[in-house]
């Protein structure tokens, strides 16, 4: 009937929801944007259509090692945690009473303060007075204890493993749910064609869950990516840079030491690099989107 | 090809039994059906046999080789569901293929055999479509043709055709049939459409609350159904019955009318009496009644009639001059009654000679 008045209507019940996108979003990307752009001596602003930022940025001594860091904590972070969020939801998926309780209880890690967690790992990881370390040397598998978090070369990993005690268990729920919604038909069906447990998961239930699959990858990146205070209260970028991530190194530069510029430009190289990481998941994984259905 | 031999089959969820010890043997080449009312353990049986749920007792044997506790992928049987269960993300060639790829035939075999099976069933067109481009029927064929690319020993049916519209029904209905003369593979198949089971099967096996009511041909079952529930449950309209006394060969009503005569049945007080719609004749004595419904078919009419002893439904196939509320007299045609114990509900047994 009044189709032209409903459009309207539409256009304007959304306008609120647009409109913070625009302010909170689409606003301080664009000044940082524009920041990154513009040289920053001191705090005062000098001229406006320079390169110079990324060009002191890809000077940076430290940059790589940032970029390294970065790739293991986004990359390694997001790869293991759908792959053990992807192991625990099946598990998770088995009916019986132990997994009811499970199913329950890990959400604890997901609902405790990002804070807390962090203080609580540093603790626990802590080179001398650390429960971990301890136990192990007690068990006699090292000699001394281990320092995780004062490692540089195991510091890295320790944060991973913290992350993902963190985050893997929204993500094992997401992919639970969705392995228990595959019809059982399909996979009595797999059964009945001779399909083993694993044949089973890898032809049917992966198939099935891929949408799930891709979104969670998906949103376990940008989970990750934006994730701060955990690599910042444990580590703090130490020792001697060795955990220093994109988001660290982001704030250290902003606010420790006032370099607006570089950090903006670590910023916008941060934001493509995700966007074509996203881009290039999405584009491998557009079959499974569609579930073969165009053609 | 095997034959399929079931003693005394139980199966339990819980404490609650819904298999109580099934006998049946299915001939080599056989197709058998099994019906019975929703809830009566038609589908347990099926997955009991397929290797999809454990039994709690008895024994299951193919080909002479009792299966009980092999997996479904050793026991070389192929289901199709009722909702055809397809692998939405393959296509119709990889659907069908799946389980020869499983078993690591070669690629060249594969598609030998998916090509064979697709026209067969006439999926030639339809190989590089997905599930979700197919129609009812045609997802329904794929779910064939993934059965038959493996040449089990043994098919089961669950059900098949129940989520079909009636034309499409009938129509899958006969190619199931064809496909069985053609292949020849023992089949068991589910259903609880009685019809369905008449035209299709060479053995009917009725159920009734996870037991076997009667087993035989579909004419057997007809001719001679054991008990009420049988007879009620087999044949469209369903069989009339009226609470009867039998005396010297002639069955009365309980208003003292004769309703039919049948030969070599003892003298009873309290029986009931089964007659089926279209052995039921318009005559000048018998039971009194009242014509209630007149509902043509175009091939046959159906008459609903009133008594004192309840509604009684009759089919002919000739034209009737009859109008709602005319009075009239209905009789059996001779030795077509049916006489059950009152109490038992079992058939009355016939003397020989009858
Ligand atoms: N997993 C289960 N747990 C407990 N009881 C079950 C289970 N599956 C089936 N039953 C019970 O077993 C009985 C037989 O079920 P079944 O599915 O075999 O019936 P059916 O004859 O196939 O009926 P329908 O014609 O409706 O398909 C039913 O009473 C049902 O409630
Ligand atoms: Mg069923």
């Amino acid at each position: 009937m009044n189709n032209r008045s409903d459009r309207w209507l539409a256009y304007f019940m959304i306008l609120p929801v647009v409109a913070a996108v625009l302010a909170f979003v689409i606003g301080p990307t664009w000044d940082v944007g524009k920041l990154s752009l513009t040289q920053v001596v001191m705090g005062m602003e000098r001229g406006f259509g320079t390169l110079d930022n990324f060009r002191a940025l890809a000077a940076d001594p430290l940059f790589a090692l940032v970029v390294k860091n970065t790739a293991i904590w986004i990359i390694g972070g997001t790869i293991l945690c759908v792959l053990v969020g992807l192991a625990v939801g099946a598990y998770l998926a088995i009916d019986s009473w132990q997994t009811t309780i499970l199913r329950a209880l890990i959400l604890l890690p997901w609902v405790i303060p990002d804070v807390v967690t962090a203080m609580a790992w540093k603790w626990m990881l802590h080179g001398q007075v650390g429960i971990i370390g301890s136990t192990i040397q007690a068990a006699g598998l090292t000699d001394e204890q281990v320092s995780f978090l004062g490692d540089p070369s195991l510091v890295m990993w320790t944060l991973v493993v913290v992350l993902i005690w963190r985050k893997m268990p929204l993500v094992a729920l997401i992919l639970c749910a969705a392995i228990r919604s595959v019809p059982s038909e399909q996979i009595e069906a797999a059964r009945m064609d001779g399909a083993n447990a694993f044949e089973r998961f890898r032809f049917v239930v992966i198939p099935n869950i891929a949408f799930s699959l891709t979104a969670v990858t998906v949103i376990s990146m940008i989970w990750i990516t934006a994730e701060f205070a955990l690599p910042w209260i444990m580590t703090g970028g130490g020792p001697a840079n060795a955990s220093q991530i994109m988001s660290t190194y982001i704030y250290q530069q902003s606010f420790e030491f006032f370099n607006w510029g570089v950090a903006s430009a670590m910023s916008v190289v941060n934001l493509v690099m995700l966007m074509l990481i996203i881009a290039l998941y999405l584009y491998v994984n557009r079959r499974s989107w569609a579930s073969g259905a165009d053609k | 090809m095997g034959s399929v031999n079931l003693r005394g089959i139980r199966k339990a969820y819980g404490a609650v039994e819904v298999l109580h010890g099934i006998d049946l043997d299915v001939e080599e080449g056989e197709f058998a059906v099994l019906v019975g009312p929703s809830g009566c353990g038609k589908s347990t049986l099926l997955r009991s046999i397929a290797g999809l749920e454990t039994i709690s007792g008895g024994e299951i044997s193919l080909a002479g080789k009792v299966i009980n506790h092999l997996p479904p992928k050793r026991r070389d049987i192929a289901m199709v569901f009722q909702n055809y269960a397809l692998y939405p993300h393959m296509t119709v060639a990889k659907n069908m293929g799946f389980s020869l790829r499983l078993s690591k035939e070669s690629k060249s075999e594969i598609d030998r055999k998916v090509t064979d099976a697709a026209e067969i069933l006439g999926l030639t067109e339809l190989l590089d479509r997905y599930p979700k481009q197919l129609s009812g029927g045609q997802r329904q064929r794929v779910a064939m043709g993934r059965a038959i690319v493996r040449d089990p020993e043994l098919f089961l049916f669950d059900e098949p055709l129940s989520n079909l519209d009636a034309k499409l029904r009938v129509q899958m209905r006969s190619e199931i049939k064809e496909l069985h003369q053609r292949l020849k593979t023992t089949t068991i198949y589910v259903t609880h459409d009685q019809i369905e089971a008449m035209t299709m099967a060479d053995k009917i096996v009725v159920m009734r609350g996870g037991h076997v009511e009667q087993i035989g041909s579909p004419l057997d079952l007809y001719d001679r159904p054991v008990n009420m529930f049988v007879a009620g449950f087999i044949g469209s309209p369903a069989m009339n019955f009226v609470p009867a006394s039998v005396r010297d060969a002639s069955v009365m009503t309980t208003s003292g009318a004769e309703i039919g005569t049948q030969e070599g049945v003892e003298s009873v007080g309290e029986a009931i009496a089964g007659i089926r719609p279209e052995d039921l004749r318009l005559s000048d004595t018998g039971q009194e009644a009242t014509v209630s419904l007149i509902e043509p078919t175009g091939s046959e009419t159906q008459v609903t009639l009133r008594t004192m002893d309840g509604n009684l439904i009759l089919t002919t196939r000739d034209r009737l001059d009859l109008d709602v509320g005319q009075a009239v007299h209905v009789m059996a045609a001779p030795g077509k009654t049916h006489l059950f114990d009152a109490k038992s509900e079992t058939a009355l047994k016939l003397r020989e000679s009858a």
